[in-house]
């Protein structure tokens, strides 16, 4: 059973469409990453998928059904746009959320204890939130997210805020959830984020899914579209290259879209004045692949590889 | 229920904890008790104790009563003025032999005529004699005086002195409801438009429904308002305790369990409107200082009765207060302020009654559809026509 099932969806508000048509599903025990540009309709799908909003059309699945209190008690969520109350203090605040999540007080202060040691924050749970950093209170955040232990931990932009340190915590807190069964999906634009820690990802661009499948299957198909070449030569004016550029004493050729790999190895061995020692496809990162797949549009990209 | 209950417990304690509230609390009993203490220094500090002294030459005073002892008899006028010179008496009347046929009397004091309160013992002692022959009724009768109750032929009702809690109680209640609702209705608006300031509103509505994080701030706020209201309202009862063993007139006071129980009616439907209200202007504004600036403008249609309490005075059956007792936003104070002016006719209450119900049962319903559409717009309001669109549900 899926932990999400989200079947076409699609929201306007007026005259805007928001979302037109996204499709995915999160399996348990994975990180999924939801990507997409500002403004690609990625909130406003968690928020579908949370029953803030009712879709137009499409349907969400959470748990194997429709999403009701008892299961949305299961979830932990980091919305983009969050806060805490200011002016209360920060231990009340977070046992009050964490009671809302249907957990008795006593059992939230036997968890509180550790998460605040592991946090750093247990020298400040007296202190009103106002008067926390910024870090600090994002990663109270955290703690009010996970504190109720839920089967589906949503984060958007989890790192925003935080020192290396905290961050790298952060990501340890993430991955301690996915080895424990949990199914989190992470909302970020910090890829190199997104390509430690997720298995799978879906990529929203202008309210679509443009993109989406495991990481590793996603880099290996963009993996054509650049080689790595290591030898001694002139190396311009290879038909199908775009772009050279030379990285770490290697040259990283970027192909014109539906250039074949193998025709320029050919045109580079039949070339005199250039000696090969190395030739290998370049896996791209997700990084790259986001910015061509947005600037490039999913489809024609789609299209020109078949 | 569970989660209302959570939520109604932690708003009561985030208003009842604050500063403001808690100065708003005491406020009012400090008032009363400042009051009572100054009315009694006042009373103390005018007293005068001594007797007032009479010659009988007349010989109508017989009669002695165990309470006459601030009547003193002297066999003359200079024994009586040697005493009013010792500052053994206040004054001393004479009584003249032809007193029963002319009824006139002579006053005598040194600068000051008697208070008010040894005339009255006086009065009553000359009364209990003058009265003596005559049959035990007709002295009781006599010696009670008049007793005048007013009454309203179509309606019914009643006025008469030993009603007069019927007369200061809903101007009391009225101004009890003005501060306890003014006071509310901002912690209303204050707890939403914070919701929305501080972010949370997701979070919120990922735990409860909009419904019930609705009804459980606005449990938590009536129970703030009640803890208010019942602190007044002991206050008064006490303050009128200590002072009507002062002042005679309290103790005549009776509970006016009519005035009471069409008021308990009206109350919680005109809460929750005025919550509801309140409600629906933090969910549409960005934050609680734009939240305030509307509400001060919506007060006043809950308020307007007071504003016109002049007029109220002259006619409280005026057309204008007919339409106000009607009209929901000002039902409960115009009818809290005619019953103690007036008759309000049964078909008025009946009809505003209705009226308020069905008004607050359509506001709580596009509340919930306003601050639903509101709840999400961080840093942006929502304005009427996008309101109304709401409320229509597109």
């Amino acid at each position: 059973m899926h932990t999400v099932e989200v079947s076409h969806l699609a929201k306007r508000f007026g005259e805007t469409h928001a979302v037109v048509d996204v499709s995915f599903a999160i399996e348990p025990g994975e990180i999924f990453g939801l990507l997409g540009p500002n403004g690609a309709g990625k909130t406003t799908t968690i928020r579908m998928m949370l029953d803030i909003f009712k879709p137009d059309t499409g349907d969400v699945s959470v748990f194997g059904g429709e999403l009701d209190m008892p299961k949305k008690r299961r979830i932990g969520y980091l919305p983009e746009e969050r806060g805490l109350y200011k002016d209360l203090k920060l231990e009340p605040t977070l046992v009050y959320l964490a009671t809302l999540k249907g957990l008795d007080e006593k059992t939230v202060r036997s968890r509180l204890g550790g998460w605040l040691e592991r946090l750093d924050l247990a020298d400040h749970r007296q202190k009103k939130v106002q008067e926390l950093s910024k870090g600090m209170q994002q990663k109270a955040q955290i703690i009010a997210t996970l504190l109720h232990e839920p089967d589906l931990i949503v984060v958007d932009e989890p790192f925003a805020g935080l020192d290396p340190l905290n961050t790298r915590i952060v990501k340890d807190i993430i991955e301690e959830q996915r080895q424990a069964g949990k199914s989190v999906i992470m909302s970020t634009h910090q890829m190199y984020q997104v390509e430690a820690l997720c298995n799978r990802i879906v990529l929203i661009d202008e309210g679509r899914t443009v993109l989406y499948g495991a990481v590793d299957e996603i880099k290996r198909n963009f993996a054509g579209n650049a080689v790595v070449v290591e030898g001694q030569g002139d190396f311009d004016h290879i038909p199908g290259v775009l772009e050279v550029r030379q990285h770490d004493g290697a040259w990283h050729m970027a192909l014109e879209i539906g250039a074949d790999p193998q025709a320029v190895f050919r045109a580079l061995a039949a070339r005199e004045d250039v000696r090969i020692e190395r030739f290998e496809l370049a896996e791209p990162s997700l990084d790259d692949i986001f910015i061509n797949v947005v600037q490039n549009g999913a489809a024609k990209l789609e299209e020109n590889r078949a | 229920m569970r989660d209302i209950w959570l939520i109604a417990k932690h708003e009561y304690r985030r208003v009842v904890v604050r500063r403001g509230f808690v100065f708003g609390l005491m406020a009012i009993p400090l008032a009363i008790v400042a009051l009572v203490a100054f009315a009694i220094l006042v009373a103390k500090a005018g007293e005068n104790n001594l007797p007032v002294g009479y010659v009988d030459r007349a010989g109508v005073f017989n009669v002695t009563r165990p309470d006459d002892d601030r009547a003193r008899a002297y066999v003359d006028q200079e024994s009586a003025l040697s005493a009013l010179e010792r500052e053994e008496i206040q004054a001393f009347f004479v009584f003249p032999p032809d007193y029963m046929q002319t009824l006139q009397t002579d006053l005598y004091y040194l600068q000051d005529p008697p208070d008010e309160d040894a005339w009255g013992a006086f009065d009553d002692f000359v009364r209990a004699n003058l009265v003596a022959a005559l049959p035990d009724e007709v002295q009781e009768r006599v010696l009670q005086g008049p007793e005048i109750t007013v009454q309203d032929i179509a309606n019914g009702r009643k006025f008469s002195e030993d009603e007069i809690a019927n007369v200061i109680l809903p101007f009391a209640a009225s101004f009890l409801f003005f501060i306890a609702t003014m006071s509310s209705s901002g912690n209303m608006l204050r707890v939403v438009a914070d919701e929305k300031e501080n972010r949370m509103m997701e979070v919120m509505v990922t735990s409860v429904t909009p419904g019930r994080l609705i009804g459980g701030k606005a449990a938590g706020l009536l129970a703030a308002a009640l803890t208010q209201l019942f602190t007044y309202i002991a206050a008064i009862v006490i303050g009128i305790a200590i002072a009507s063993s002062r002042v005679t007139e309290l103790q005549q006071l009776a509970v006016p369990w009519a005035y009471m129980g069409v008021m308990a009616l009206f109350f919680f439907p005109a809460f929750a409107l005025i919550s509801a209200t309140m409600i629906a202007v933090g969910g549409a504004v960005t934050n609680v200082q734009q939240g305030q600036q509307v509400a001060g403008i919506l007060n006043l249609l809950f308020m307007l009765p007071l504003m016109l309490l002049v007029l109220l005075f002259e006619n409280p059956s005026h057309p204008i207060f007919v339409f106000m007792t009607l009209f929901p936003t000002t039902a409960f104070l115009s009818i809290s302020l005619r019953w103690g002016l007036g008759t309000i006719p049964l078909w008025q209450l009946g009809l505003s009654w209705t009226l308020l119900v069905a008004s607050t049962i359509f506001m709580v319903w596009a509340t919930a559809r306003i601050f639903r559409a509101g709840m999400l717009r961080y840093g942006q309001s929502l304005n009427l026509k996008a309101a109304l669109r709401a409320v229509r549900g597109y």
